[in-house]
């Protein structure tokens, strides 16, 4: 495996060499259209800075596409079979998402009830598998909407233009969850109900849990069986981890689980080492589904028959 | 127009303003006692569920010991001998009472193994299991809701109204330390 990991660094630096190769002949392109300017050079040398320039464009774009498919091969040939490996049954897809195309719904997404609907959705990197027991599927998830904003022109006359916003970009898990409960629970830091159900603020005894998180059901009961003293310790210990950008719901027995993080959670980025620390890295993002089923005791199952 | 009119819309307004405050006030109080109400009422519906799934348990062990079914039995007289509605001490009470017919049988479990493969036993106590948790739920739903109405009912200027309407706090429903503790499941 460490062998195929040096095989892959190695493509890595061809693309990255690409990508810095572009950096000189950008500076000599620049430096040719800053000279063309002075009457002792001329046009020619503008002519051979534009070409240069150009040049360099060319130099950066088949680095990145030369990255690109170094991090598709990658992922298919060494983290498919790395993170399959971490756990019972695993499967890793890098292409694959909560897509319709593909299967899976985006709806699996919106079922969590709140995360907003997206004008543009893009889903990739799946992973799913089983622990202790416990079956979950997770994807990498970017959501963004369409926003408006106003400008001048150089005319000075006002106008309107669409622009995408990311508002939520990270990682949503479904896990089989132990309990069989009746109606709906929210659990959120950072989101709103996306749903016309109507949900009721809980208040629990733990002051600081009612802090961190704002409580939503359908069945105040509920919130309290789904959500025992442990089970919100549990829940605030996670949070600690990921202030600010976590959302729990339990629905049709099923816990739904976002993460925003920001970025893509399998990722390779250019200049940055392929070694056995990023892995440790990966392996710690697979170590969150582990916290998340001991933490929260999802293999306990005594509540339910087998 | 002339001063005392004016006062006298003044004074009128200010009391619309404390009538309107008041009657909202007793609303939301009323509210929340139906909130401690229903809470409550889920521990009964919990308290019964448990004494059901427990009177089953023992009629499987019946057969391992009497002295569990004779404990029983007393159980179910004391129960026959309350009135239907329980005070929030005697649902304690009466949740103890399992509690410890809950911990003989645990006893009897651990010497008799044979016990523990049945099926019939094993579902059994899977059921009191959940049951547990849903009267630990019940439970601590009562006492959030007590909380919010008690500190409400002493909170002045809601104190005013908690006393007009004769609104006393309410009891929790409170475990004692040898009851805190977990009934043990052992699977």
């Amino acid at each position: 495996m460490k062998e195929g990991l040096q095989g892959h660094q190695e493509r890595k630096r061809r693309a990255e060499r690409v990508i810095l190769l572009g950096l000189p002949v950008l500076a000599l392109g620049i430096l040719g259209a800053v000279l063309g300017t002075a009457e002792t050079f001329g046009d020619w040398a503008v002519t051979a800075g534009a070409i240069l320039i150009v040049f360099a464009v060319l130099l950066f774009v088949i680095g990145f596409v030369l990255f690109q498919r170094f991090e598709s091969n990658f992922k298919h040939e060494f983290l498919k079979d790395y993170l399959s490996g971490l756990v019972e049954e695993g499967e890793f897809v890098p292409k694959k998402g909560f897509k319709k195309i593909q299967g899976l719904d985006p709806g699996d997404v919106y079922n969590t009830e709140f995360i907003e609907r997206a004008d543009r959705f893009y889903s990739y990197d799946y992973f799913r598998g089983k622990i202790d027991g416990v079956d979950f599927v997770s994807s990498d998830v970017k959501l963004q909407r369409i926003e408006y904003e106003t400008y001048r022109d150089k005319d000075g006359r006002m106008k309107r233009r669409k622009k995408y916003v990311t508002y939520f970009h990270g990682r949503v898990f479904h896990f089989d969850f132990n309990k069989d409960f009746t109606g709906n629970v929210l659990v959120l830091e950072r989101y709103k109900p996306q749903t016309r159900r109507k949900y009721s603020k809980v208040e629990f005894e733990s002051v600081d849990f009612n802090k961190k998180f704002r409580t939503l059901a359908t069945n105040e009961h509920t919130a309290f069986y789904i959500l025992t003293p442990h089970f919100m310790e549990s829940l605030m210990k996670i949070e600690k981890n990921h202030p600010g950008n976590l959302g729990f719901s339990f629905i049709d027995n099923k816990l739904y689980f976002a993460i925003h993080t920001g970025k893509p959670t399998f990722s390779v980025r250019p200049f940055r080492r392929l070694d056995e620390k990023l892995l440790e890295k990966f392996r710690e993002d697979v170590g969150l589904i582990h916290n998340l089923v001991d933490d929260l005791k999802l293999n306990r199952k005594i509540f339910k028959e087998d | 127009m002339e001063g005392w009119i004016i006062a006298l819309i003044v004074i009128g307004v200010l009391l619309l303003v404390v009538l309107v405050w008041f009657i909202a006030t007793m609303n939301n109080l009323r509210q929340l006692k139906v909130k401690v109400k229903e809470a409550e009422s889920g521990i009964d519906v919990a308290l019964t569920k448990r004494f059901d799934t427990l009177s089953k348990m023992v009629e499987t062990v019946k057969g391992y010991t009497k002295h569990e079914a004779k404990t029983f039995e007393n159980v179910v007289k004391w129960r026959q001998n309350m009135p239907d509605e329980l005070t929030v001490k005697q649902k304690e009470e009466f949740m103890e009472k399992m509690n410890q017919i809950q911990s003989d049988i645990n006893v009897v479990v651990e010497n008799y193994p044979d016990l523990k493969a049945e099926k019939v036993f094993t579902n059994l106590q899977r059921g009191i299991a959940d049951v547990e948790e849903h009267l630990q739920a019940s439970r601590r739903m009562f006492n959030a809701n007590v909380s919010r109405l008690n500190s409400r009912i002493v909170t002045f200027p809601t104190s005013i109204v908690a006393a007009k309407i004769n609104m006393e706090k309410y009891p929790f429903f409170e475990a004692e330390p040898a009851k805190r503790q977990d009934v043990k499941m052992e699977f």
